[in-house]
């Protein structure tokens, strides 16, 4: 007998990277990398699972950045290239490998799936977008929104305008992409303010989520913890709390599944580990090594030493590990449903970078996880927040806590001596640009299309990214940059349009570098 | 350059001004100032780190990716070998070697923008960060205006707990003060009140008691630290069960947790160390390679020839390709052990048939 519910969430999301003015840029990789080992396995998982007659439940976000990235010919185009190198590289391991039998497997292996993603790139005309909206139009897939540019909501407090903003592009992207408006977000980086609740109901949304203690310190006290959603009071938008028992499962370093010893080891890349000549067209054209995806060892232990990669090992314990997931939620629903007495609702958010990218596995684990709930058992059931909904439409009204899933679960992370400073500019950029939407009611020609790149530079200074980039410590450089740049992009377009003096090959030249949501209308920020 | 006026300070405990706070903090002011040094490192770390362009590869970086050449170079064969993600590698190289050159990234952005003001933001329930903007001519006027009380007035925060009522300046639950560095421009406040609203003023506090308002910031409200005493009466929830929910909600089983125990310490034991969500990071930690030094030595074999550019050429039973020229080249990876390796050519006619074999030992002492 059903005991509950399972609601994994994959929060999909890039900052928005590139760079025309550059032949190749390292940081667009993050994007080509997750094209190749986490969106097109997934694709690969969710069209084996459609094939076979799996019914499934998955909520996706696709932040609108990403979105734009996935749709944009450039970078399509780039990654064509890019996978086409890695095939090249992997056809050379297939023959430098010859007397080492079991590299000589994983390097075709590895052609195997660089071959596979350049299929399936094609096959869905480059846009992965449109695979995501069929398994979405198939209602296995529930797609939901984010923020324009992953702006954290709970810093723009003094800024509401550009958290109205963030919303109506997300949702007015969406509604083109998808050919029907969204139902749900997720919040950038799961960040709730008390009363933004309130934004997302103008926005036409339903529903969102927030990490555990946003709805256990909630007031007043959430009657089912986070295993049921509550309606925000006065906006009467859904929320829906994390449960961290099935999170840690998956995400701890310590206990999480992706640690195990036969699990494929991320950290040991040919790109560092092969002669400097041999690796150098694969790696960064400036010379510096970086990780080429082609991984010949399992995690093997806590030592430096390790053992070449057994796929079919591996394979068993992704298998052997969803089993264990599956059993630890039966036993969860069971308690709850005893203690409750309703059936629970477990959401389960994860990053969908994780699948795949840094736990190699991840895919194979999610299509094992979804199999055995189908076929094997029925004590769980899987499903997305509006099916809940429908069958659960009476829910308490609390006003959920403020909070975050950033580290010690508030706004630390993005605020903090590493970043902090950048508040005030950004802050003032808001402001300016809600002058700008006042004073210019109507604006048209040279001057209207300032003011939507003017909203377009805040926009992409806003990305929660860089602030985070920032407290992390890697990529900082890149993060400062693409803070000031945007800035002062947008302050000197605000002078600019104040004073009616324009510079038109400039700002044609700032259109073309950032070219993000094509169609936005600056009047959105108000 | 700002960001090393921006302290953490640890202001007196607000609790013994009377006003009821409901969720004390039990962790020790200690571990609270803990933080703020954390930051400071990390800010300092961050100087070093952006006084590095390891922006991009362009003609216009060259000399700077040289220089970080020069400087990969120079690491550790293990570093090489076994460091994570580049990304990490190039930090840790770039703080290791470049001296800081402190702000280079941001000077271009305003120091400010020509206003009074004082905004106020929430960190988490016990801490709050302001940053603050004074214009000069303001600064004059009061010293006009001031004349003698302007040099010994003090520069300080005034934070009022506003909590549940209009503030209108003077109906606050009450207020502390925090004397603040001439030159700050922002500051991390350490309320230890969770669940209450705050607003702050930037102003002086003359020598006669008086203060003056400067700049008011919005109205901010810390969130609870614990689970609200509010109840829902059609939702009633027992505590006991509540309690074992909560528990079950942040990964500890059916244990009971007591309701007062801080989110904190419930986030640290559930999520590990490694619990940051995002994209960037890996959920599982790269295995530490402690050695001092080390070593590693692998072997390839090249295998190089000519013939007739249109001959078939096979090497261990595999067809290979030509170049124009009729010369080959291959590379391969050599174990331990011997390996025989027969190239075979073949004419285009099929008349003419050479065979090659290089018999290769490989053992490493």
């Amino acid at each position: 007998m059903n005991k509950g519910y399972l609601c994994l969430v994959l929060h999909t999301h890039l900052p928005y990277v590139r760079h025309p003015e550059f032949n190749d840029f390292l940081e667009e990789d993050w994007l080509y990398e997750a094209i190749t080992e986490t969106y097109i396995p997934l694709i690969e998982v969710f069209e084996g699972l459609v094939k076979d007659g799996v019914d499934f439940r998955v909520t996706m976000s696709l932040t609108p950045t990403l979105i734009s990235m996935l749709s944009d010919s450039l970078l399509q185009e780039r990654y064509v290239r890019h996978i086409g190198k890695l095939i090249e590289l992997s056809e050379h391991e297939i023959e430098r490998t010859r007397f080492e039998p079991e590299f000589n497997a994983l390097s075709r292996m590895y052609f195997k799936r660089f071959k596979s993603c350049r299929d399936i790139f094609n096959q869905y005309h480059r846009n992965l977008v449109s695979a995501f909206k069929r398994f979405q139009d198939l209602g296995k897939l529930e797609i939901i929104t984010c923020g324009a540019t992953h702006g954290y909501f709970p810093l723009m407090e003094v800024a509401k305008s550009s958290i109205r903003a963030q919303l109506r592009a997300a949702v007015s992207q969406y509604e083109k992409v998808f050919g029907r408006p969204p139902r749900g977000i997720w919040l950038p980086e799961c960040g709730y303010n008390p009363g933004d609740d309130q934004f997302l109901k103008d926005a036409g949304l339903k529903y969102f989520f927030t990490d555990a203690h946003g709805l256990l310190h909630g007031s007043p006290r959430p009657k089912y913890g986070v295993f049921a959603p509550v309606y925000c009071r006065s906006s009467q938008v859904a929320c829906f709390g994390r449960d961290l028992e099935s999170s840690k499962q998956v995400w701890s370093s310590i206990e999480g599944y992706p640690g195990d010893y036969h699990y494929r080891e991320f950290y040991r890349d040919i790109g560092f580990d092969l002669d400097y000549e041999y690796i150098k067209p694969y790696i960064s054209s400036d010379g510096t090594r970086i990780n080429t995806g082609i991984k010949y060892y399992r995690i093997t232990g806590t030592t430096g030493q390790k053992q070449p990669y057994l796929p079919e090992l591996a394979r068993q314990k992704a298998a052997e590990h969803a089993g264990n997931f599956l059993f630890n939620r039966q036993r969860q629903a069971e308690y709850l449903y005893e203690i409750l007495e309703k059936k629970p609702i477990i959401v389960s958010p994860y990053d969908t970078e994780l699948y795949g990218h840094w736990w190699f596995e991840g895919p194979m684990w999610l299509d094992f996880l979804i199999r055995k709930i189908y076929f094997d058992q029925n004590i769980i059931q899987m499903t997305n927040a509006v099916e809940y909904l429908e069958e659960n439409p009476r829910n308490q009204v609390i006003t959920p806590s403020m909070s975050s899933w950033g580290y010690k679960g508030y706004s630390e992370v993005w605020l903090q001596g590493t970043n902090d400073w950048a508040y005030r500019h950004l802050h003032e950029a808001s402001w300016r640009m809600d002058e700008l939407v006042k004073s210019f009611p109507e604006a048209s020609g040279l001057i209207r299309r300032a003011l939507n790149q003017a909203l377009r530079e805040l926009f992409l200074a806003q990305s929660s990214d860089w602030a985070f980039i920032m407290a992390t410590g890697t990529h900082v450089s890149y993060a400062l940059k693409r803070t000031q740049e945007h800035i002062q992009r947008f302050n000197k377009l605000y002078e600019e349009i104040k004073a009616n003096s324009v510079e038109e090959p400039w700002l044609k030249d700032i259109e073309y570098k950032d070219n993000i949501f094509a169609d936005i209308d600056y009047r959105i920020h108000q | 350059m700002a960001k090393a006026l921006k302290k953490i300070k640890k202001v007196s405990s607000p609790g013994k001004a009377g006003i009821p706070i409901l969720h004390r903090v039990p962790t020790s002011s200690g571990s609270r100032l803990s933080v703020g040094k954390k930051v400071e490192s990390l800010s300092s770390k961050v100087r070093k780190v952006l006084s590095k362009a390891v922006f991009k590869k362009k003609p216009a970086v060259k000399a700077k990716t040289t220089r970080l050449a020069a400087v990969r170079k120079a690491l550790t064969a293990q570093e090489a070998k076994y460091f994570t993600h580049p990304e990490n590698r190039i930090a840790k190289t770039v703080q290791a070697v470049e001296p800081a050159r402190a702000d280079f990234e941001k000077k271009e952005l305003p120091q400010g923008y020509d206003k009074d003001l004082i905004v106020l933001q929430v960190r988490d329930p016990w801490w709050l960060h302001t940053y603050w903007e004074v214009r000069e001519g303001t600064w004059g006027k009061l010293k006009n205006e001031l004349a003698k009380l302007f040099a010994t007035a003090k520069k300080v925060l005034r934070v009022y707990d506003v909590s549940c009522i209009n503030f209108n300046g003077s109906n606050a639950h009450r207020s502390f003060d925090i004397e603040i560095h001439q030159n700050a421009k922002s500051w991390y406040i350490d309320t230890a009140g969770p669940g209450r609203s705050w607003c702050v003023d930037v102003g002086l506090k003359l020598s006669d008691g008086r203060f003056i308002t400067i700049a008011r910031s919005n109205i901010v409200t810390t969130p609870l630290d614990a689970p609200s005493w509010v109840t829902d009466e059609e939702w009633m929830v027992p505590d006991e069960l509540f309690s074992r929910l909560y528990a079950s909600s942040v990964g500890l089983g059916g244990s009971p947790v007591k309701l007062k125990a801080p989110w904190l310490e419930l986030q640290k034991r559930a999520q590990g160390s490694g619990g940051v969500s995002s994209g960037f990071f890996s959920p599982v930690k790269k295995e530490e390679y402690k050695r001092e030094f080390w070593l590693v030595v692998n072997t390839e074999l090249i295998v190089y020839g000519a013939t007739e550019p249109d001959a078939k050429v096979t090497v261990s039973g595999k067809e290979i390709a030509l170049r124009p020229d009729g010369t080959f080249s291959l590379r391969f990876s050599l174990p331990d052990g011997k390996q025989i390796i027969p190239v075979k050519a073949v004419s285009a006619d099929s008349l003419d048939e050479r065979v090659i074999t290089p018999v290769v030992t490989k053992e490493t002492r």
